[in-house]
């Protein structure tokens, strides 16, 4: 994917590096170590969630390292034949390489790589497991509306694993997505004429609060009117009720995959290339696990990069080695969410 | 082993002008600026505005942060952080990205690619020696796309690129190390631009910012000390490593990275008493990747000068 200018020696000395024992790496990093990775959520105002992850960051002067941003919107979209939306929801993801990143690309080359990630990240997010719950609005009639999740990803500057980069800014953006409280409405003809005074022959809006707690806001509830208290049948529309926070967590927050870049010299394995080590690396392998708990593993997705091959043997040693890596990134990952979410909750009650 | 940090609350970005070293120097050639121009009891009014500056209300400004440079009345201003500006003499290290006919096109971290001739490297069998048909066909034997090499920079063509040449025993190709990038205004012109650490290591610092650390070679066991091995000078094939001499290659490597993110200009004696403060202060090389690690190294080192 990367096609950094690296002479042959400057390759063999790195693989050559790998290979001994002990093994030793450019920057004296261990095999399985990661360089520094900062994390920030909610750094686009206007989006529904937000991060940046910045892998490899000089700790001395904020330069260098891999560093991504993702944010989500959500958006509404009426559920017809012919459109594009789908009853409960859908999530779509796009990956922007910014070409600063990446000066010695050309354009097209810069479009096939984004187009590549857009792929990646985009099959993976958008699989049936991992769909968030809580994005339908109105189901079932024939105005029916859903969120459509747009998950945009930016590559702002590349220096070596940026899948993993990429899928910890898409995770923290998701956990940090908020999804509005919405209420159905609807039209009804006015029985009693003489009951409202505010007249105009058209109808009243009866509105119901569908706020029960988690999860349905789409099933339809009592109608608070004071004059018609049948259920609303046939809602036809619906409205955003103010409310002090932004909405609640998006569904799943647990289940979005981490990705873990096992890069494969021959017989050793190494994790967090840097763009070096990359265009040195014959074969890459792109892990993607799915905790829904600290037991249940999913293996959500599988790729290699890579011109090099690997038996099946070596592939069921990287795997269960890969499940480990993931476990721990997943780990840190979570609590640093916390702390995130705990940080922002103080930030809200000072004022 | 895998931690998340938070990124830093505030932007840096004003640390230049509360950095002492900075902020005083720049000072003074303001001073000295404005003395001369009032000495000379006239006016600036409509002097030659040179790179880096713009005319503000009949005064010149500095549109970017550097040194100020005069020659009679133009007045320039040479930024701190820019691309490499060659002047002929200098030593590069720079890597090939292109082959073309009698010519390579050579990434120097310049503002364009250089060019090093056909012409100006040595050939095998003999230094003095006309250039065949045959050495144009097998180009890529000497130096094929990505390879690194270093060079002195020998003249200008007219549209401002400069020209290279290897024309030396101790310029060529470059293997068994790893290269390190750093803004070139930190390494500053020395007596030689050689260095060899006691450590093992053998340091190029080339003045477009590029750095070959590598393993050392004994002067003796130097490629083309008796006549001119051309296998040995354009080989792509490392001697063997051992583990001490990568760690120190990585160490090194490291110390150059912690002392020009602190905005420290390289010098021989620089790395050296780096190098000692760090085996002496550290356990393990990745020590170095901490940031109050480095702080102290960077501190010791500048307070010892």
């Amino acid at each position: 994917m990367n096609s950094t200018l690296l002479s042959k020696a400057e390759k063999s000395y790195i693989q050559a590096g790998l290979q001994s024992t002990p093994p030793s790496r450019g920057d004296g990093r261990g095999l399985a170590d990661y360089r520094a990775i900062a994390l920030e959520t909610g750094v686009a105002p206007l989006a529904n969630g937000s991060a940046r992850v910045s892998i490899g960051r000089s700790p001395h002067d904020g330069a260098g390292g891999t560093e991504v941003l993702a944010a989500s919107k959500l958006e509404v979209e009426s559920v017809e034949p012919g459109s594009a939306g789908v009853e409960g929801g859908r999530v779509s993801c796009s990956v922007t390489c910014s070409p600063a990143a990446y000066p010695h690309l050309t354009s097209s080359a810069l479009d096939d790589l984004q187009h590549d990630l857009t792929a990646l990240l985009h099959e993976s997010l958008s699989h049936p497991s991992l769909h968030p719950r809580n994005l339908g609005i109105l189901r079932g009639t024939k105005h029916a509306k859903a969120w459509v999740l747009h998950l945009d990803a930016v590559v702002l500057v590349d220096s070596g694993n940026v899948c993993d980069a990429l899928f910890m800014a898409a995770r923290a953006a998701l956990c940090d997505t908020r999804v509005p409280r919405t209420r159905s409405v609807e039209y009804k003809a006015r029985r009693n004429a003489g009951a409202a005074a505010a007249g105009g022959g058209g109808g009243v809006v009866g509105a119901s609060a569908a706020a029960k707690g988690q999860g349905d806001m789409d099933v339809d509830e009592e109608a608070v009117s004071g004059f018609d208290t049948r259920q609303i049948q046939s809602a036809t529309d619906f409205e955003l009720p103010d409310y002090w926070d932004e909405g609640e967590p998006l569904d799943g927050r647990d289940r979005w995959p981490i990705c873990v870049t096992l890069n494969v010299v021959s017989n050793v394995h190494f994790l967090d290339a840097s763009t070096q080590e990359e265009s040195a690396t014959p074969l890459r392998l792109l892990l993607l696990f799915a905790f829904e708990s600290t037991q249940s593993v999913k293996l959500q997705g599988m790729r290699t990069l890579g011109s090099s091959e690997l038996t099946s043997s070596q592939l069921a040693d990287l795997l269960k080695a890969g499940e480990k890596y993931a476990r721990e990134i997943w780990q840190s990952l979570n609590a640093k969410l916390t702390e995130e979410s705990l940080a922002k909750i103080k930030e809200r009650n000072k004022f | 082993m895998i931690s998340f940090t938070s990124f830093p609350s505030k932007p840096q970005a004003t640390s230049y002008a509360s950095s002492s070293q900075y902020g005083e120097s720049k000072r003074d050639l303001m001073d000295i600026d404005d003395e001369d121009f009032e000495s000379q009891g006239s006016k600036l009014t409509c002097p030659g505005d040179g790179h880096g500056t713009y005319i503000d209300d009949d005064e010149v400004i500095a549109s970017v942060a550097g040194t100020i440079e005069r020659v009679n009345k133009l007045i320039t201003v040479r930024a701190i952080r820019s691309r490499y500006n060659p002047e002929v003499g200098d030593l590069v290290v720079g890597r090939i990205t292109e082959v073309q006919p009698r010519r390579w096109k050579v990434d120097a971290h310049s503002r364009q690619d250089a060019v090093l001739m056909l012409s100006s490297v040595n050939l095998p069998g003999g230094v003095q020696r006309r250039k065949l048909e045959s050495d144009e066909l097998q180009m890529r034997g000497f130096f094929e796309e990505g390879d690194l090499l270093v060079a002195e920079v020998q003249a200008f063509f007219s549209d401002g690129a400069m020209s290279l040449h290897t024309r030396s025993l101790k310029y060529g190709k470059l293997r068994n190390g790893q290269l390190v990038v750093v803004p070139p205004i930190l390494v500053r012109r020395l007596k030689s631009h050689f260095l060899t650490l006691p450590c093992g290591v053998d340091l190029i610092l080339g003045l477009n910012g590029y750095i070959w650390v590598s393993k050392h070679v004994k002067e003796s066991e130097q490629e083309g000390e008796e006549g001119f091995d051309a296998e040995a000078v354009y080989s792509n094939v490392n001697d063997d490593i051992d583990e001490p001499t990568r760690t120190a290659i990585s160490r090194v490597t490291h110390i150059i990275r912690v002392l020009t993110s602190h905005f420290i200009p390289l010098s021989d004696t620089l790395l050296l008493e780096a190098y000692e403060w760090a085996v002496e202060h550290e356990s393990d090389v990745r020590d170095l990747l901490q940031q109050d690690f480095g702080d102290a190294l960077v501190s010791s080192v500048v307070s010892g000068k």
